[in-house]
């Protein structure tokens, strides 16, 4: 290996990194359009439509805005935290993108299509995108001020909670595929099927942890107009709003492509397409970005369809009813693949699915069961521990 | 090399942060900064699967809970009035001291218990699997005495922090009991 190699690499990745950040600001700034065009069209109304033809200048025209808008400087903030918490927030954002892979080994003119490979891959996203909630929950707390802070405490609450069912609801795949990095991942899908089908109920349990995972309705909780004024945005103004809304979107597109990658074969294209032209299963970005994109308009379609959950429901929804179903997964998933993995993966799938069928059919039940508040006669209440009316 | 010394740098610079700063939540941020910084160093060592727990477990989640219950309790204003634990300065004192002979120790007596490209092979990188195993055979009883340290340090906490317990109340309100109750 000659000596040059280590700085060209360098190199590289630094401009793969700048393009993958430069794609994903570009793709929130007119995924912002598209939301709000969705939901009026959902709504019967007409969105923005009046910078450009169609509204299509309507992002730039509210960047220009965002970045020229006074900078409030807030007398009770903390400034050091006030300042880094957009940062670490769209940093985060931004990084955890970087290892997801959009296409074959050396498909991007005989690059390798993605910023950083690890060992750990879906781990190490994992641990990135947990450390974004410092974002929201610093700047709740720095910005001094009563509704900010609820709305910080909540979201690290939230993410917390929801965090668990997600990397539980990981663990199936892991244990099938045998590895936790993504190309591993999504070779395996192209020898074995796609893993929905044989995780249709991780899938489900990891899909609405993704939407808590990123503080959208029905658990944008932390920003409940109603409620907290915007939450820990309320303080916030100019370019460090537009940040965090920034990392908000950008987290929603990292989702869909961990949703892609995990469970609908990644970069892979159908492969009965290589008959009209070979190869178009392996070219590289197309199909993720395909993906990506159902999945954005599913988080819009969400956004415009539920109302909001109420905090305790969301808590009980999260510690009571996710957790279980994602652990039971994992303990069915480990069971089988101990004990039957001779018998092929079929009846894994049709396993999943029973569930999956099961827990739709038995939704209205389960919403009783887990969604009412516990309630107990006042018999047989615990004694209450500390002198009543403060202490 | 120069990565390591950066890395430990910055780990000592966060640890001193920690200690030094007033106020709670900074002091807790430079924490985070140490926690980080010590998952950087596993990376470097190869131990990829070792910095992700360490960044989802310590930093992503335990610090989390540290910062909510900092910020729930408005305990970020400086702490002046005496110590409630009497000679902890002290006691501390010690320990730190026994606590860095013994490191001392292990430094200057260290011997490799197998030879290194032999454990190198056999955690593989420190992929999931190997690593798993190796925790859950060989060094188990470790493992599980560490979670019993965890265990007692909790009750330990509950047991500072309690409150002794009111006699049951005959003038209590059933009304103003259950406003308690819903809290909780």
């Amino acid at each position: 290996m000659p000596d040059t190699a280590w700085w060209l690499d360098l190199l590289w990745t630094v401009v793969k990194g700048v393009l993958v950040a430069f794609g994903l600001l570009t793709t929130f700034a007119y995924m912002t359009l598209v939301e709000r065009r969705l939901l009026a069209r959902m709504q019967i109304r007409w969105g923005p439509n009046r910078v450009g033809p169609l509204g299509l200048l309507q992002p730039l025209a509210d960047a220009v805005k965002s970045i020229f808008k006074e900078d409030l400087r807030i007398t009770k903030a903390d400034q050091l935290v006030y300042t880094l918490a957009p940062l670490i927030a769209i940093t985060c954002a931004l990084t955890a993108f970087g290892g997801i892979p959009a296409g074959p080994a050396g498909s991007f003119f005989g690059l390798d299509p993605w910023v950083y490979k690890l060992d750990v891959g879906v781990i190490g996203l994992l641990a990135i995108t947990s450390m974004g909630v410092y974002g929201i929950f610093l700047g709740g707390w720095a910005s001094g001020s009563k509704y900010p802070l609820l709305g910080g405490l909540r979201s690290a609450a939230q993410i917390i909670s929801y965090e668990l069912g997600m990397g539980l609801s990981i663990l199936g795949i892991l244990m099938l595929v045998g590895s936790a990095s993504f190309q591993s991942i999504v070779g395996w899908q192209a020898n074995n099927g796609w893993l929905i089908i044989f995780q249709l109920f991780a899938f489900a349990t990891f899909l609405v942890s993704s939407f808590a995972e990123v503080n959208r309705t029905p658990f944008d909780l932390p920003e409940a107009e109603q409620e907290l004024v915007a939450g820990y945005l309320t303080e916030y103004s100019a370019i460090k709003w537009a940040l965090f809304q920034m990392a908000e979107y950008v987290n929603m597109i990292t989702a869909s492509a961990l949703m892609s990658t995990l469970f609908f074969g990644g970069y892979k294209g159908p492969v009965f397409l290589e008959g009209v032209i070979p190869g178009i299963s392996n070219w590289p970005f197309i199909w993720l970005i395909l993906k990506i994109a159902f999945f954005l308009f599913v988080f819009i379609w969400v956004r415009a369809t539920l109302p909001r959950l109420r905090y305790d429901q969301l808590m009980r929804f999260g510690w009571k009813l996710i957790f279980p179903l994602a652990l039971t997964n994992t303990i069915v998933t480990g069971f089988y693949l101990t004990y039957f993995r001779s018998a092929g993966l079929w009846p894994l799938a049709l396993l999943g699915l029973i569930g999956f069928v099961l827990l739709v059919v038995l939704s209205d039940r389960a919403r009783k069961l887990w969604n009412t508040p516990t309630h107990r006669p006042d018999a047989e209440r615990p004694a209450a521990t500390r002198p009543l009316g403060g202490d | 090399m120069i990565t390591f010394l950066v890395l430990s740098l910055l780990t000592l610079v966060g640890g001193i942060i920690t200690i030094s700063v007033r106020n709670a939540v900074h002091a807790s941020l430079g924490l985070v900064g140490t926690l980080l910084m010590v998952a950087g160093l596993y990376a470097t060592l190869n131990a990829s699967f070792l910095a992700a727990t360490q960044v989802i477990v310590y930093a992503g989640a335990v610090m989390v809970l540290f910062l909510f219950v900092i910020m729930l309790l408005d305990a970020n204003r400086p702490v002046e009035d005496a110590n409630p634990l009497p000679f902890i300065a002290p006691l501390a004192g010690v320990g730190g001291a026994i606590l860095a002979g013994a490191f001392a120790i292990l430094a200057f007596t260290y011997k490799d218990p197998r030879p290194l490209a032999e454990s190198t092979a056999a955690l593989a990188n420190g992929a999931p699997g190997p690593v798993g195993e190796t925790l859950l055979t060989r060094f188990l009883l470790p493992f599980e005495a560490v979670s019993i340290l965890l265990l007692v340090a909790v009750v330990g906490s509950v047991a500072l922090v309690q409150r002794p317990a009111v006699q049951a109340d005959p003038q209590t309100q059933p009304g103003a009991a259950r406003l308690e109750g819903e809290v909780a």
